[in-house]
């Protein structure tokens, strides 16, 4: 205990030279604490952006062969009592919606065009089409399928009405009201046709060229498929996922967003290994600033080791002095630079956070580190320090007490 | 009776490839309770002889014992402990530790034997008023005059009550009217202790303190006598 208190006094005692030496440390600290509170949040919005881009948290089919061609292809895969798994389902806590959804190719025409449309389909009160300029703050019980450039959504009593990708419709030709005829190949050879009106255009990148949206009502008309192929379900909050999938009926397959959204798995793998090799570069620049100053430190203290020494202090209670010395140093500026860090983050959420554009449309993107930002700075950084004093620490226990005497 | 022993002491350093002799041929035996002066010129031996007899450093060749204990064949941890028990130490520099106060700079060495609170507390009280420090315990080092410092080392090292005391120049950073008080205080101390003084000086004023005196010339002893 008495080498704590000794180590602590005399970093006090150097105050300046104990803040040139972690001021690196919490510069960078605080720094990758607002980037990781600021990565934290970008990674949260990509993700809950793809739940909500139609993946859902859950997916519940009959067959798991479902999840490898049935999104387009939905007949071999009807899931039989529907109705009465969804109840089932919504009743399930942390549950915040089940619904169905369906999906067809159709060649869609419009007087001498034509084109191939990827049609999905969810109950019109589960699609959301941002539109005007601005902030936008998307719902967190809809899909939010794109911005509108024209016309409407879909109404809940809206029937055989499309919402089409910016790209196909021009391609087509079409414009919001104008009809179009969509031909569908059933099982059997069957050729089903129907007219649509397009209710609006959006724009979404990546679904622009061939992507459409209908209600689900009319999809599974049109397609003659009375049960859906999937029920998808919106969870209030990530963690209860696993338990809502773990309470599914046997027999059923499930898939949840991580297994869907590969793209974020491997983004935010990608992003993780990129802060490792930052707190890496953070801490290898504090593990040389602090060896330096412990150095000198050691070297300028010699009366004092070798006055230990001689009044019977042990080696290894001078090397736990210096260790201390060290450890606490990078205590201190992983306590200092995190806690810069979460002001610095505060200071930028109060001020609306930083945005982002896309078109005329711009997003907030607040910056909140999480809690584990303290552990992930203080641990690694005290380590780094107590590494930084370790070779200082030797040398001066290497040295015999008349030396530390004679060279003070 | 004997306290310290050495029997044919050498000690070389090495510079670069040359080989510096500091001590030769030393033969010495002192006994408990003695006075001893070492006197002589710069780097004559005194400090080194010290540092051997202090057990801070090592004999290159001979053999020390102290206390019957044969400094050679002590291992380093047992050697630090050897010496919290059976020594103490005054630096002509004072040496006391910056980051601690006059009581804990006192406390240290009781602390290193995990000696009890309340008696490390009453042991360390009772010296500092000894050397008349008591109303300073709270100060640090740095806010006393040279001599109270020069009183507060001579408290930490006879706190332990060791059976030797060695001082090197403890007079040296002194002015005379308080490397006397220094001197006349350490004396009285060592003599109610009961322990065994060996310092080292080049003033003749300091040596006076002594019951007897080893002058040094050239890494030997050169004169050993009695002083009145």
């Amino acid at each position: 205990m008495k080498n704590i208190v000794m180590a602590w006094r005399s970093i006090l005692r150097h105050g300046r030279r104990t803040i040139v030496t972690v001021s690196a440390l919490v510069l960078g600290l605080a720094g990758l604490v607002v980037f990781q509170g600021f990565l934290g949040q970008m990674m949260q919005g990509f993700r809950d952006g793809m739940i909500l881009s139609g993946i859902g948290h859950l997916q519940v089919a009959a067959n798991a062969k479902y999840f490898v061609d049935g999104e387009f292809n939905p007949f071999p895969y009807s899931l039989a009592d529907s109705k009465a798994l969804s109840d089932s389902l919504a009743r399930e806590p942390g549950v915040m919606a089940v619904f169905p959804s369906t999906g067809f190719v159709a060649v869609a025409g419009i007087g001498d065009k034509s084109a191939t449309l990827l049609v999905k389909a969810y109950p019109p009160d589960r699609m959301y089409f941002s539109s005007g300029s601005g902030v936008v703050t998307p719902p967190s019980d809809k899909f939010n399928l794109g911005a509108l450039v024209a016309g409407a959504g879909l109404k809940t009593e809206d029937r055989d009405k499309l919402v089409v990708g910016e790209i196909a419709a021009r391609v087509l030709g079409a414009k919001v009201g104008d009809v179009l005829t969509l031909m569908a190949i059933l099982p059997g050879g069957n050729l089903e046709g129907r007219d649509f009106t397009v209710s609006g255009i959006f724009s979404s990148p990546g679904k622009d060229k061939s992507f459409a949206y209908t209600d689900y009502a009319t999809a599974s008309s049109f397609i003659r498929m009375p049960q859906p192929p999937v029920l998808i379900v919106l969870a209030r909050n990530i963690a209860s996922v696993p338990r809502i999938a773990q309470s599914l009926p046997a027999g059923l397959a499930h898939r949840t967003w991580r297994d869907l959204a590969t793209l974020f798995v491997q983004v935010s793998s990608i992003i993780g290994s990129f802060l490792t090799v930052i707190r890496l570069i953070i801490l290898l620049v504090t593990l040389f600033i602090l060896a330096n100053s412990m150095n000198r430190s050691v070297l300028e203290r010699m009366r004092e080791w070798g006055t230990l020494r001689a009044i019977g202090t042990k080696k290894r209670d001078i090397l736990s002095l210096i260790l201390w010395e060290g450890g606490l140093q990078g205590l201190l500026g992983a306590l200092a630079g995190t806690a810069l860090g979460f002001i610095i983050s505060w200071i930028i959420d109060a001020s609306g956070g930083l945005s982002y554009h896309s078109g005329a449309q711009s997003y907030a993107v607040m910056v909140r580190p999480g809690l584990d930002s303290v552990w992930l700075s203080v641990i690694p950084a005290v380590l780094t320090a107590g590494l930084a004093a370790l070779v200082p620490g030797i040398r001066a226990i290497r040295l015999t007490p008349s030396r530390c005497l004679r060279e003070a | 009776m004997e306290l310290i022993r050495i029997e044919n002491g050498q000690k070389h350093y090495q510079l670069e490839k040359a080989e510096i002799p500091a001590l030769e041929g030393i033969n010495l035996v002192i006994s408990p309770g003695e006075r001893v002066c070492l006197m002589g010129p710069s780097g004559s031996g005194k400090s080194t002889l010290l540092n051997i007899i202090g057990c801070v450093d090592t004999l290159s060749e001979g053999r020390i014992v102290i206390a019957g204990n044969d400094a050679s064949s002590l291992k380093d941890a047992q050697l630090s402990e050897f010496r919290n028990r059976t020594m103490g130490f005054v630096f002509q520099t004072f040496n006391l530790i910056p980051v601690l106060s006059v009581f804990e700079n006192v406390e240290y060495p009781l602390l290193l034997q995990r000696v009890p609170k309340t008696e490390r507390g009453a042991r360390v009280m009772e010296l500092l008023e000894r050397v008349g420090l008591k109303d300073f315990h709270r100060r640090g080092p740095e806010r006393l005059s040279g001599g109270q410092r020069q009183r507060e080392a001579i408290a930490r090292a006879l706190v332990t009550r060791p059976r030797l005391v060695i001082a090197d120049e403890p007079t040296a950073a002194l002015d005379h009217a308080t490397g006397k008080a220094i001197m006349e205080l350490m004396v009285e101390m060592n003599y109610s202790a009961g322990s065994t003084l060996v310092f080292a000086t080049h003033d003749p004023a300091v040596a006076r303190y002594a019951g007897r005196l080893l002058t040094m010339t050239d890494g030997r002893i050169v004169e050993d006598r009695e002083v009145a």
